[in-house]
């Protein structure tokens, strides 16, 4: 019983958090804003859905399984990936080195960043 | 020496194989290479003559091998008389020449090449005399043309040559096309396609309504290939090759494919009274017209030529009267031809050799110079013309003899006063031809000093001279035996001739003095005969037919013009139409049966899939003007594709599909790059119309039939059945679809792994050609954009790359492994693999990743159809037949127990190719980008923390 609530928690938690991560795709005005929606459906909308079959899978059909863990790895490692080239092609399309604020380093934003810098320094290794 | 026709296919064989020694011996030198040519043709005549024996007893030899018994394609040859008759004349006439051209071509001439061409020719010819399946001889029949046009267009510099060469090929090449027809009828009359069977239907050919179609296609075969009216101007125009061509192919033995074919069918086709109006009418037409011409003809081999043309007509005449004594005659005449026309245009290229002109208007007055020429030209000329005693009369009295009983629409008297016209024409051309050439007085104009040839040059015209003579004086002795056995097989009875000098004062007596007396009086007063026709105004056969190519060459332009214009657009309008018109005519031409199958219910999982893929199918053409989000529309159609492999339980397609959509993707995304983001509207609204309802109508006649199909169970029973059921037993894997892939249709499979080879291949040729031409110097010019982004290889993307890695790979081992039970296999297991790859290159730039690579994409390449290849092989070991699998199970503790096989290598061998290919592609496309001048980077990523890359505050990050 209590893990059947649990379970279902899970099953809730993602559910609301998916609906809350695709209303905020469609409502928030700004892309960087947007950016940040899906993320919530991402997390904690697969997530959710993935601890509730895992512990469905494990406490009441008693075989454990790493699937959902695989699924939770790969997409901690390619959702990042998705956001960062959003952002990026974002700031490359919609700004420019002066409507951004300042790095606090030497260097520039990275995608102001030209590789002609950085292929002048000389570097004979290979 | 009884050998049964195990001989034949050797005799078949021997100039083929012997057409590979020329090129090579030619390298020791012009004598060697001419005497190994000579010897495979000697071999092929040694085993001729040993054969003979048999068939002078009346037997027929016969071979057979099946070749693709399924199409009636026979590898049957037989000999009888008529194949010996041809057979000896091919190759006996055939060593003369080879002896002949070694004197005859100059230093210059490659000799290898010729060699190689004529042993092709002699070859393809002793095929078509010896095959005893007519589809086997159209093989042959086809090889003469395109040997012959080798040969013809030999000297490549000459512009006659060539173009000489192009008629010959077009003329006999579409006699051919007809005879292919022709054959095929004939052969589905009688349900064989093996020679010796349709010859005994004679009367279920003639009573078929096919009957006159089938003779009239072959005759035109027959007729091309033999030079017969209205088909006869190529052969003077072939005469641009080299004389040893000449006399061998357009006197003694090419040209006489037409007559052989005529004689070889003769048993059945002749006899009916549309055979006798074709065929003699034609023949006789053709040997009047070829006479009168050639006595107007300066050039040596054209009158030779013409004189060839008539006397072709002579023999097609007498093959037409369809009677067993014209047939005798008509094989006499073949022997007798084939003996003194090719002596006559050896000595003509003597002539032209030593003379340096084969004019006959520069020539006169050679008796006292080239005595030995001399000697030979007359006999053979006298032969030609019908004096006794020699052959030529003999052969020319019979032909009268029978000419002058034969009516011609019932008018008895056309016949012979056309045949005695075309003989008496005949004489004055021969008389000609010594007249004008060596007697008279001796000229001081000559282009070069002209003397008697070295006795290699002249042996083989005085060897066929002597023929001519002891033909003549011994007719019955020498040539009686064959001609009767020859006789014997184009009749299929059993004649016997009588030749002799003498008949009697009969009407074939006065025709042949007639005709000599006749062909006098013509050559003297040849002036003014030579004013008059100069003068009366005569249809040029080069310039009609150079009309008609053009005409047919201006008529194909336009049609390919029309349908390939180089547009997408139009290649697509016709080929949807095309397809849509052929579907439809099917649809109403048969009614479609009631649906078999119940349709199933529509749930919200499949509805959700279809609404999906019609949505990115509408946004497509909404925005298909953007490339980039038609390419990503492009994208989600193909997820939601595999998502339905998926549903309906077809895992391994699913994968495929997935993998394959992930790979094209970022190679069109690369491709992209160096197109405009736009495509521009290039068409108006009416022709955007037009071209909506063409693509609306294609897609709905083809989401019809899909609907149409699938309701219903298949028309014919479907092979999956078997799959199924033997996929386990026979092929050890459970999962069917990788079975087939690599046991069942294993060949397939690796016909395709090659095929995918080639066209990773074309993909590199085609950017390397590209960036070496304009469109290379286009990429230098156009630079980077000014607005490229910076941090091209951003650090999140590099370093979650390297840890996806041994992931993916990992992945990709398991996918390979389990592939033959369950859904996986090499194919998979490679775009897997490729993607993994693909993601580093992405990640830190492909010249980058490439230096880190220690095999080359070529190599790969190869390395996988040969591992195909020699798993293929190995079951040759175990002598049973190529890709044939066998299997047994390993089981290594820690992982699940798995089956080995040999299909595994072969799987293998798949995985490295598919894993070459896609990386080789990938290499090509960004060589291009490479080319912009895009900077090659030396670290794995832009902005690297570690690197120390110091920033200019002094901290370090």
């Amino acid at each position: 019983m209590f893990v059947e609530i649990l379970i279902s928690a899970g099953l809730v938690i993602s559910g609301i958090f998916g609906i809350v991560g695709s209303f905020g795709l469609i409502k928030l005005p700004h892309p960087m804003m947007r950016l940040h929606a899906p993320t919530k459906a991402t997390t904690l909308g697969v997530g959710g859905a993935l601890i509730a079959s895992m512990l469905y899978f494990g406490l009441i059909e008693r075989d454990l399984s790493f699937h959902e863990l695989m699924i939770t790895v790969f997409l901690f490692l390619t959702a990042p990936i998705t956001g960062h080239f959003i952002a990026k092609t974002h700031i490359h399309r919609n700004e420019n080195k002066d409507s951004l604020p300042e790095t606090g380093t030497a260097r520039p934003w990275a995608t102001f960043d030209h590789p002609q810098q950085e292929q002048e320094q000389p570097e004979q290794q290979s | 020496m009884d050998t049964g026709g195990n001989f034949l296919p050797i005799i078949a064989a021997l100039p083929f194989v012997g057409a590979l020694i020329p090129g090579v011996m030619i390298r020791a030198g012009r004598t060697a290479c001419a005497t190994y040519t000579f010897m495979a043709s000697a071999l092929a005549f040694i085993l001729l003559m040993l054969s003979a024996p048999a068939v002078f007893r009346g037997e027929v030899l016969q071979f057979q091998l099946e070749w693709l018994p399924m199409l009636g394609l026979n590898v049957n040859f037989m000999l009888d008389g008529l194949g010996l008759l041809f057979a000896g004349l091919i190759l006996g006439i055939g060593m003369l020449i080879i002896l002949y051209a070694r004197f005859y071509l100059s230093r210059e001439d490659p000799m290898g090449q010729f060699y190689t061409y004529l042993l092709l020719f002699q070859g393809a010819m002793v095929g078509i005399v010896l095959s005893d399946n007519i589809l086997l001889l159209l093989v042959f029949w086809e090889l003469t043309s395109l040997s012959s046009f080798l040969l013809i267009g030999y000297w490549k510099h000459l512009p006659e040559g060539r173009q000489g060469a192009r008629m010959a090929l077009t003329v006999t090449g579409l006699g051919g096309l007809a005879m292919i027809a022709g054959m095929l009828i004939l052969g589905s009359i009688v349900g064989s396609y093996d020679l010796s069977v349709i010859l005994q239907h004679k009367e279920l050919i003639q009573a078929s309504p096919y009957y006159l179609p089938a003779l009239i296609l072959i005759l035109a075969g027959c007729f091309t290939k033999s030079a017969q009216f209205p088909f006869h101007f190529w052969l003077p125009h072939a005469m641009a090759a080299p004389t040893p061509v000449s006399a061998y192919l357009h006197s003694a033995t090419m040209v006489k494919a037409g007559l052989f074919l005529m004689a070889r069918m003769w048993p059945v086709l002749s006899g009916t009274p549309e055979w006798f109006y074709i065929v003699a009418t034609t023949g006789l037409i053709t040997m009047v017209l070829g006479a009168v011409i050639a006595l107007f003809k300066d050039d040596l081999k054209a009158l030779l030529a013409f004189s060839t043309v008539s006397h072709l007509g002579l023999i097609t005449m007498l093959l037409g009267f369809g009677t067993e004594a014209a047939a005798i005659v008509a094989v006499f005449h073949i022997l007798n031809h084939a003996t003194f026309k090719a002596a006559l245009f050896m000595s003509a290229g003597i002539v032209d050799h030593e003379t340096h002109t084969r004019d006959i208007k520069r020539l006169g007055g050679l008796r006292h110079l080239m005595p030995v020429t001399f000697v030979i030209v007359t006999i053979a000329a006298l032969s030609m013309a019908g004096i006794p005693p020699l052959n030529g009369f003999l052969s020319k009295e019979m032909m009268l003899e029978e000419a002058s009983h034969t009516a011609w629409l019932s008018n008895p008297w056309i016949l012979p006063a056309l045949a005695t016209l075309g003989a008496l024409f005949s004489v004055a051309y021969s008389f000609r031809l010594v007249a004008h050439v060596f007697l008279g007085p001796k000229r001081d104009d000559y282009p070069a000093k002209p003397h008697d040839p070295a006795f290699g040059m002249w042996a083989s015209p005085a060897f066929l001279v002597v023929l001519v003579v002891l033909i003549g004086l011994m007719p019955n002795l020498i040539a009686g035996p064959l001609v009767d056995i020859t006789a014997a097989a184009v009749t299929g009875g059993h004649p016997h001739a009588h030749i002799s000098h003498w008949h009697g004062l009969v009407p074939a007596f006065w025709m042949s003095v007639a005709a000599i007396l006749g062909g006098a009086l013509f050559l003297s007063l040849h002036g003014a005969l030579e004013r008059g026709w100069n003068a009366a105004p005569r249809p040029e056969a080069k310039v009609i037919f150079d009309a008609i190519t053009r005409a047919s060459t201006r008529a194909s332009h336009w049609l390919t013009d029309t349908l390939h214009n180089g547009s997408i657009t139009r290649y697509g309008a016709i080929f949807a139409a095309a397809i849509t018109a052929a579907g439809l005519f099917a649809w109403f031409e048969s009614p479609m049966s009631a649906p078999t199958r119940e349709m199933l219910p529509i749930n919200a999982i499949m509805a959700i899939g279809w609404v999906l893929l019609v949505i990115s199918t509408g946004c497509i053409i909404a925005f298909h003007r953007n490339r980039i989000l038609s390419l990503v529309l492009l994208g989600v159609i193909g997820l939601a594709v595999s998502m339905a492999f998926v549903y309906f339980s077809a895992p391994d397609l699913a994968l495929t599909q997935i993998s394959v959509e992930v790979v094209t993707i970022i190679l069109l995304l690369l491709a992209l790059n160096f197109l405009p983001g736009r495509t521009p509207v290039e068409s108006g609204m009416p022709r955007r119309l037009r071209d909506a309802v063409i693509a609306g109508a294609a897609g709905l006649a083809v989401g019809g039939l899909t609907y149409a199909i699938l309701l219903r169970d298949f028309a014919a029973e479907s092979i999956s059945a078997y799959h199924l059921a033997n996929s386990y037993k026979g092929g050890g894997g459970k999962n069917v679809v990788n079975v087939i892939l690599v046991d069942f249709r294993g060949f397939d499979t690796f016909g395709e792994i090659i095929v995918l080879g080639i066209a990773a291949l074309v993909i590199y040729a085609l950017t390397k050609s590209v960036l070496r031409g304009p469109g290379g110097r286009w990429l230098l010019n156009w630079g980077p954009d000014d607005d490229e982004a910076g941090d091209r290889h951003p650090l999140m993307m590099v370093v979650v790359t390297r840890v996806i890695m041994p992931i993916a790979l990992m992945v990709g081992a398991y996918i390979f492994l389990r592939g033959h039970n369950a859904p996986g296999g090499g194919f998979i297991a490679g775009l897997i693999v490729a993607i993994a790859l693909l993601m580093q290159y992405m990640a830190s730039g492909f010249a980058w990743a490439e230096e880190r690579q220690r095999y080359h994409y070529h190599a790969m390449i190869a390395a996988g159809v040969m591992t195909a290849a020699v798993t293929g092989m190995g079951s040759w070991l175990a002598g049973r037949q190529f890709l044939t699998s066998s299997y047994g199970y390993i089981h290594i503790p820690p992982i699940e127990e798995f089956e080995w096989a040999t299909a595994m290598a072969f799987d293998t061998g798949v995985f490295i190719t598919v894993v070459g290919a896609v990386m080789l592609a990938l290499h090509s496309l960004s060589s291009m980008s490479r080319r912009t001048g895009e900077q090659v980077n030396i670290h794995p990523m832009d902005v690297d923390p570690g690197r120390g890359a110091a920033p200019a505050d002094g901290k370090e990050a």
